[in-house]
């Protein structure tokens, strides 16, 4: 069992990948914007975070740049769950550090199994 | 201005109101899919039961039980068929065997009168002719010995013979009405296995069965994981439509007047595409969690739930067929006895003739020996023994009589070791004995019907926990209400933003002639575009700035996957 974070200010959103994921057996926790999400990501050890790109107070990308300045996030596979799909916004995702791009909505099977890929 | 206002208003309003909407259906589903989840891994274990080894075990040991039962019937019904051609073989053999004795019995009193006939010369030589005593004794012996023989053989032979034909006559009467018996079971049989075969191809397909439900229930599962998500696509269309009206706003403001209409009306024509694709959207996505709802409730009727039943229906139907197998098999042991009675004692017969063949051929040889003597004998003695020479030539030919006779009996023992070996397969297949791999079947389908009633004990208990998991889910379902209903206020919303925004549309495009060469489609889209940042809002955008259609937007049920960097 591994821990995630999902970064979302949909609570529907937040809700559909907490399923899908504690179904697949890991421990999901939630925050509802970037700076929520960078603020858990600092006080506890995550081993996968998904994301939300744009958000209030503060976007995805934003918080991902962060949270890989933070000791111990260097390697941690982040993922952006985005209804984005411009080809700027992932180049700008990938510089800030996300490891993979999701656009909404995501396929479960495909997201349990790219998680399992980037966890193991 | 005050109706771009009132737009924006009741947009944002209509993205509280959908946002919160979804997240009771969220919350609905969530719970739902629990229940499901439940029910899934009730269902998992009953199929588990179905699956285990002693389910296929069983089915070899049923098939193995139906192979042996067959090989039972069919050893009997041509042990039927054999069983009157043996008899009348017996009775031809037993009449040849009569005719023999007569034969021996004649060779009896020929050999007595020959024995007569060397006293009287033995007592008319006088002191030369003692020599001839012995023959006149060994020849009274012999007749003696023969006459006992074949009145003993003559009397098992008849005695026999009289049996056989009593067993023949019954077995006439009764070989039919056997016969028609064993393949009546046999019909029976073959209907019973034919009945475990559909059992068991019933229960296998089961676990398919639960697998494509799991499948479509895992499908269905992703649709509204989908669809759901699809509603915080909408409510970021329905803020892009929001910069949009500001941006008209804000055209009317800054630019020239009739530019700035030119712009406001290409603009509001965007925004009513827009609108009109997420309401499209939101029928799209609503209709996906309605339809994917219902499958998840359909599964409540499904066959998970009559898993156990039925495999608790199989295990009966197969203990019955057991039952009627273990009937048939008693059925078919009532006849044994009759049949060994009626085939019984030939061996001892055999015995007998054996007995009697052997003393044959020592008597041909002592004959043989004895004329011999006598010609030797009587030579010696010249005129004197012509009548001995004479007897000495008739004992000869009562050798030579006997040996033929000795030969037939030979022959008649032979075929009787042959009746006695078809016989021997007759009374076989109606022994005790032949009853050993019918019944070692039956143990092993016995046991394996045990095991796999304790499996279905276990599907049983299963089942009924199913059956509450069921009950759980429907007042589940009850209690989320019509999927369908919970969006017709969120499509009203639309429809009444929609509709003013199209009036205004109207209104200002009154005199559409007059700045219709003014639209500068490629700054409209310069203006507009930064908005949209979905794919799908770019293709409507395109479809609005060029009049056509609006783009027939496809629901992805599935989701769609991760593109890894």
């Amino acid at each position: 069992m591994k821990q995630i974070l999902t970064v979302d200010d949909s609570g529907s959103v937040r809700q559909m990948v907490s399923f899908t994921l504690r179904k697949a057996g890991h421990e999901v926790s939630e925050a509802v914007d970037g700076k929520d999400g960078l603020t858990k990501a600092g006080g506890a050890k995550f081993d996968l975070i998904v994301t939300d790109l744009n958000m209030p107070n503060m976007d995805g990308i934003q918080m991902i740049a962060a949270i890989r300045k933070l000791p111990g996030y260097s390697f941690t596979p982040i993922l952006m769950l985005t209804t984005e799909s411009q080809a700027e916004k992932k180049d700008a995702g990938r510089k800030a550090g996300a490891t993979g791009w999701i656009v909404k909505p995501f396929n479960s099977d495909q997201l349990i199994a790219v998680i399992q890929k980037l966890i193991k | 201005m005050g109706t771009l206002d009132r737009a924006r208003s009741d947009l944002q309003a209509l993205a509280l109101t959908a946002e919160t909407e979804i997240g009771r259906v969220a919350g609905a589903f969530e719970d739902l899919a629990g229940h499901t989840g439940a029910m899934l891994d009730l269902a998992a274990e009953l199929v588990g039961c179905v699956e285990s080894d002693s389910m296929g075990a069983v089915l070899n040991e049923v098939q193995s039980l139906g192979a042996a039962a067959r090989l039972f019937i069919q050893e009997r019904l041509q042990a039927t068929a054999g069983i009157l051609e043996t008899v009348t073989g017996e009775v031809a053999l037993l009449r040849h065997l009569a005719h023999l004795t007569q034969g021996q019995k004649s060779v009896a009193r020929e050999s007595n009168s020959l024995s007569v006939l060397t006293s009287i010369e033995v007592a008319r030589l006088g002191s030369v002719g003692s020599g001839f005593q012995y023959l006149a004794h060994e020849l009274a012996e012999f007749s003696r010995s023969v006459t006992e023989d074949a009145r003993v053989l003559a009397t098992e032979a008849d005695d026999r013979r009289q049996q056989v034909e009593e067993a023949r006559r019954a077995l006439g009467r009764e070989i039919p009405r056997m016969h028609a018996e064993f393949a009546r079971i046999e019909a029976g049989l073959g209907a019973a296995l034919a009945v475990a075969d559909s059992s068991f191809a019933e229960l296998s397909r089961i676990p398919v069965q639960f697998r494509q439900c799991v499948q479509e229930i895992a499908g269905q599962i992703a649709g509204v994981v989908a669809a759901i998500q699809a509603q915080d696509i909408t409510r970021q269309q329905i803020e892009h439509v929001q910069e949009g009206l500001t941006l008209i706003s804000a055209s009317f403001e800054d630019s020239a007047p009739e530019a700035a209409a030119a712009h406001a009306c290409a603009g509001l024509n965007i925004q009513i595409y827009q609108l009109r694709a997420i309401k499209q959207t939101v029928a799209g996505w609503a209709s996906q969690i309605q339809t994917c709802m219902g499958g998840i409730m359909r599964i409540s009727s499904s066959e998970l739930v009559a898993i156990g039943p039925v495999v608790l229906g199989q295990e009966r139907e197969l203990s019955s067929q057991l039952a009627r197998i273990e009937r048939l098999e008693q059925e078919c042991l009532s006849y044994n006895e009759s049949v060994q009675h009626a085939l019984g004692g030939l061996s001892s017969l055999m015995e007998l003739v054996r007995e009697h063949l052997d003393r044959s051929k020592a008597v041909r040889d002592r004959l043989q020996l004895l004329m011999f003597n006598s010609i030797v004998e009587a030579s010696h003695l010249g005129g004197d023994a012509d009548a001995i020479l004479a007897i000495s030539q008739s004992i000869k030919r009562v050798a030579e009589e006997w040996s033929g006779i000795t030969d037939q009996s030979a022959q008649a023992m032979q075929q009787m070791m042959e009746m006695v070996e078809s016989t021997g397969r007759v009374m076989h297949a109606f022994s005790d004995a032949s009853n050993d791999g019918l019944r070692t079947a039956q143990e092993q389908t016995r046991a394996g019907l045990e095991d796999l009633r304790g499996n279905v004990e276990t599907a049983g208990r299963q089942a009924l926990k199913m059956n509450d998991a069921t009950a759980r889910l429907q007042s589940r379902i009850a209690q989320a209400g019509d999927v369908g209903q919970l969006f017709d206020g969120c499509l009203s919303r639309v429809d009444a933003v929609l509709g003013s925004l199209e009036g205004l549309h109207r209104e200002s495009g009154a005199d559409l002639p007059r700045t219709r060469g003014r639209i500068d489609a490629a700054e409209v889209e310069r203006i507009f575009s930064s908005s949209y940042t979905t794919e799908m809002e770019r293709e409507v955008l395109r479809a609005a700035l060029r009049g056509g259609p609006l783009p027939s937007l496809q629901q992805q049920l599935g989701g769609n996957d991760v593109e890894l960097f």
